[in-house]
């Protein structure tokens, strides 16, 4: 029984340095400044994913069918600006995931049973943003290409490391890159001004 | 007595120094202009030969969507633009920029961008470099 009662005690001991060391990994990676204004490899593919051509001639026509489609799929506009073909659209909701609390009971479990209740902090709320852009694609504004980006800001509630306490309140930024949300809003956007999406 | 004369010293002793740092001043030269900050300017701006300004803040609004930025505020008569983006490892730190697109004589535009890396400016001049060469880009393809 002692022996069961040392090897637990013996595991959670790694969870905990292989956490640290997962932590001081994740600190020893810093950005480089010089990539910020970089092209990355995979720009066009997502360029193509985000944008399409409209034949229209009627670029307000297409900013407001946008905000209309947003409306329908639960997004507040925030910002419209109509001279440059911008618009910005935000959603609110839980970011809660079943994967992520049973990985925090089970690594709550497992402290406890070494002594020491460690909580990794989860994710708790997320603000879905899109924004907008519709720019003329030739020189006689017969053509319009349409571009939009999805992304999230995700919102952490607090945690324990077991000796100290982690703050909620850590956030993070993901690029939304699934295709069925892109072809989704375009398809809705196409039904909308009765016109046929192009790809680039 | 003792105890009270203490708390007494204390307190007044406290109160004297509250009193004698008062309100801090501004540094003198907080709005000089330096010969770094010269420096600086020039490489965060560049010209450019084009005469509609809307169509140089379309031509940066592509460039930053295509750096990966999420582009939070466009002012089109006013050429302003106000972008973001978490950047590095693990999404690390923060990358906010100010763009302002200015009209340089009668054809040409200015185009002046000023970036934060967590909240510290950059002053790196190929940064800047970077960024112009991917706004010439966007501009060309726009024809």
């Amino acid at each position: 029984m002692t022996r069961v009662i040392v090897s637990i005690k013996s595991v959670s001991c790694w969870v905990v340095i292989i956490g640290v060391m997962l932590f001081l990994s994740g600190c020893a990676r810093m950005a480089s400044p010089e990539s910020f204004f970089e092209l990355s490899s995979t720009y066009s593919k997502d360029k193509a994913l985000q944008s399409r051509f409209f034949e229209t001639s009627n670029q307000r026509e297409l900013i407001s069918a946008s905000a209309a489609v947003l409306q329908d799929l639960g997004f507040q506009v925030e910002e419209s600006e109509s001279h440059v073909g911008v618009l910005r659209a935000v959603k609110e909701r839980s970011a809660r995931e079943w994967g992520q609390e049973i990985a925090r009971t089970f690594v709550a479990l497992i402290g406890a049973i070494g002594g020491k209740v460690i909580l990794l902090p989860v994710d708790l709320h997320q603000q879905i943003a899109a924004t907008l852009t519709v720019f003329p694609a030739d020189n006689d504004s017969k053509k319009f290409c349409s571009r939009i980006i999805f992304h999230r800001k995700v919102w952490k509630g607090d945690g324990s490391t077991g000796s100290s306490h982690i703050p909620p309140g850590e956030q993070r930024l993901e690029m939304i890159n699934d295709p069925v949300i892109y072809q989704q809003f375009f398809s809705k956007l196409s039904k909308s001004v009765f016109l046929e999406a192009h790809q680039i | 007595m003792n105890k009270p004369y203490k708390v007494f010293v204390f307190v007044l002793g406290f109160m004297l120094t509250a009193c004698a740092s008062g309100p801090q001043k501004p540094p003198e030269n907080l709005l000089a202009l330096t010969d770094a900050q010269l420096k600086i300017r020039s490489y965060q701006t560049k010209v450019f030969e084009i005469k509609d300004r809307l169509v140089v803040v379309r031509g940066v609004v592509q460039a930053l969507q295509d750096l990966g930025f999420i582009v939070e505020r466009v002012n089109g008569p006013m050429g302003m633009i106000t972008a973001g983006k978490f950047a590095g490892e693990g999404h690390s730190g923060f990358v906010e920029l100010t763009v302002v697109v200015r009209d340089k004589g009668s054809a040409q535009m200015e185009v002046r961008v000023n970036a934060l890396f967590n909240t510290a400016p950059i002053e790196d001049p190929k940064i800047y470099q970077n960024f112009f060469r991917v706004v010439q880009r966007s501009l060309f393809s726009q024809g």
